[in-house]
């Protein structure tokens, strides 16, 4: 696993979902990419029941690229708690139903091809929330190295070749306290979660 | 030898024709009358016919003697050495051994010629590994060999890089005592695998963190394959059989510089990527960052 950034791509106003996947995946395959498979990262957001005192927020997230593994987010008042458990955690949740329920209106995911070209992993991923049509996220994996502060700019010279001038020019907030730290899966995870909180907020498309 | 082959192969070949028709001969006779021989004269008809048979046989014994003439006979006994008691062997389970003895010699064969044929080739290359001197007109003082070391000079030799560099960690492990494998981090960017050969790097496999330390399964990961290849031709650049740990200093210095691996660009194109990849190669004498295409 290496290091990872997902980035929301925008969408103009002549184009559609689709036709913007399709753009990207042009551009991607012009490059020499090969697609391998599809992708899935979903995400459902649980909430504490009054009853149990200050509100807590869990977030259960699965990763297509981690099939077995749950990872799951708890965001109390003052901290933020990771987890990376086995399958079983989902069953967890559904015993758990009546202390935290899920908001069903705000389940999130983000899918679509997966392409490999050299040792970078492209994701273009189609974002609904609730099964509403969101906006374009491209994940970018650089698997050979774990350590963002040493391939950033690389990274960087490769999202500018395949995105333009879309391509972010600073690291993802979430990453920017963590450069000098071995990239981890949940580090991705926590990525998409950010992407999705600012998904779900939008009120329509994310341009 | 071919030749003699040859005249085995005919005079067996003779043998062969002499007992066919000989065969013949015994079915003639044994059939007698037979009914194509007709009414008339059907004794008559046989006995030419036994003759003609019996002349074959004549002519195929004469062809088998001057053959047996021709071979030369084998100057002692076969020595089969040990493998003489094979064949006393009486388990089931070993009586194959012989046939796979006798495949093996023959592979052995093989390998000999072959490796005569590349011995030859390699010669008229200036590649040596070994340092060796054709001067006839002085005895110079035996080399002191590269190969056969005590295995304190090696271990000094990797305590000291271990010592050179501090973000180069070294571990090593001995499945051949003189001669140590070792595993060298180079910071969190890579790690490499070192076979030596006593003093000699015998072969090098650059791998990720990640991935497993045996020396023979290459990295998953196009860019460390394409370091691999490189410390292959730096570690044949670096070689000298006069000054071994030299060599292996040196080696290790240019090995160093790849802890920008992935931090920095290329000297001459100034990007960090060219087909996907970071710049790989480094310079042997200013240990400068040049992609493949770039250098
Ligand atoms: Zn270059």
């Amino acid at each position: 696993m290496g290091v990872t950034v997902v980035q929301n791509f925008p969408i103009t106003e002549n184009r559609t979902g689709p036709s913007t996947i399709e753009l990207l995946t042009k551009r991607i395959s012009a490059l020499g990419a090969i697609q391998q498979g599809h992708f899935l990262v979903d995400c459902e957001t649980y909430t504490s029941v009054p009853q149990l005192g200050n509100p807590r927020t869990v977030h259960i997230l699965h990763n297509s690229e981690q099939p077995a593994t749950v990872f799951s987010i708890l965001e109390t008042e003052n901290k933020t708690i990771p987890l990376a458990t086995d399958g079983l955690f989902d069953l967890l949740m559904i015993k758990m139903a009546n202390f935290y329920t899920s908001k069903k209106q705000t389940k999130a995911e983000s899918k679509g091809p997966r392409y490999e070209i050299g040792d970078f992993l492209v994701k273009l991923g189609t974002v609904t929330v609730s099964q509403n049509f969101k906006g374009v996220l491209v994940e970018v994996e650089y698997r050979p190295c774990v350590v963002p502060a040493m391939c950033w700019e690389l990274m960087r010279e490769f999202l500018q070749g395949f995105l333009g001038s879309t391509a972010q020019s600073a690291p993802p907030l979430y990453l920017q306290n963590r450069m000098q730290d071995i990239y981890s899966p949940i580090d991705t995870i926590h990525q998409y979660l950010e992407q999705f909180t600012i998904y779900r907020k939008a009120p329509g498309l994310r341009t | 030898m071919e030749r003699d082959l040859d005249q085995l192969y005919t005079a067996l070949n003779a043998i062969k024709v002499l007992r066919s028709n000989v065969g013949s001969v015994f079915e003639t006779v044994s059939n007698g009358l037979r009914a194509d021989h007709g009414e008339e004269g059907k004794e008559n008809k046989f006995m030419l016919e036994l003759q003609d048979v019996l002349t074959t046989v004549n002519n195929n014994l004469r062809d088998v003697e001057t053959a047996a003439a021709n071979l030369t006979p084998p100057p002692g006994p076969f020595n089969l050495g040990n493998t003489a008691y094979l064949s006393q062997e009486t388990t089931q389970e070993r009586q194959a051994l012989y046939g796979q003895l006798v495949n093996s010699y023959k592979w052995t064969d093989k390998i000999r010629e072959y490796s005569t044929l590349a011995g030859n080739i390699l010669a008229t290359n200036s590649f040596n590994k070994t340092y060796k001197t054709f001067s006839t007109t002085k005895r110079r003082k035996t080399q002191t060999s590269n190969h056969n070391v005590p295995p304190e000079v090696i271990e000094n030799l990797i305590t000291g890089i271990d010592r050179l560099f501090p973000d180069v960690t070294i571990n090593a492990t001995r499945p051949f005592v003189p001669n140590p494998v070792i595993q060298a981090s180079l910071g969190r960017v890579l790690k490499a695998i070192i076979a030596f050969k006593g003093l000699m790097i015998e072969w090098v496999i650059v791998k990720a963190h990640s991935e497993s330390s045996d020396l023979w399964t290459e990295s998953r990961y196009k860019v460390f394959r394409k370091v691999t290849e490189n410390c292959h031709a730096a570690m044949c650049h670096f070689y000298s059989p006069t000054m071994p740990d030299l060599a292996v200093r040196s080696f290790m210095h240019w090995f160093h510089s790849y802890n920008t691996l992935f931090s920095c660009s290329c000297k001459r194109c100034g990007n960090h990527l060219h087909s996907n990849l970071p710049p790989t190669w480094r310079d042997l004498r200013t240990l400068e960052p040049y992609h493949e295409e770039c250098k």
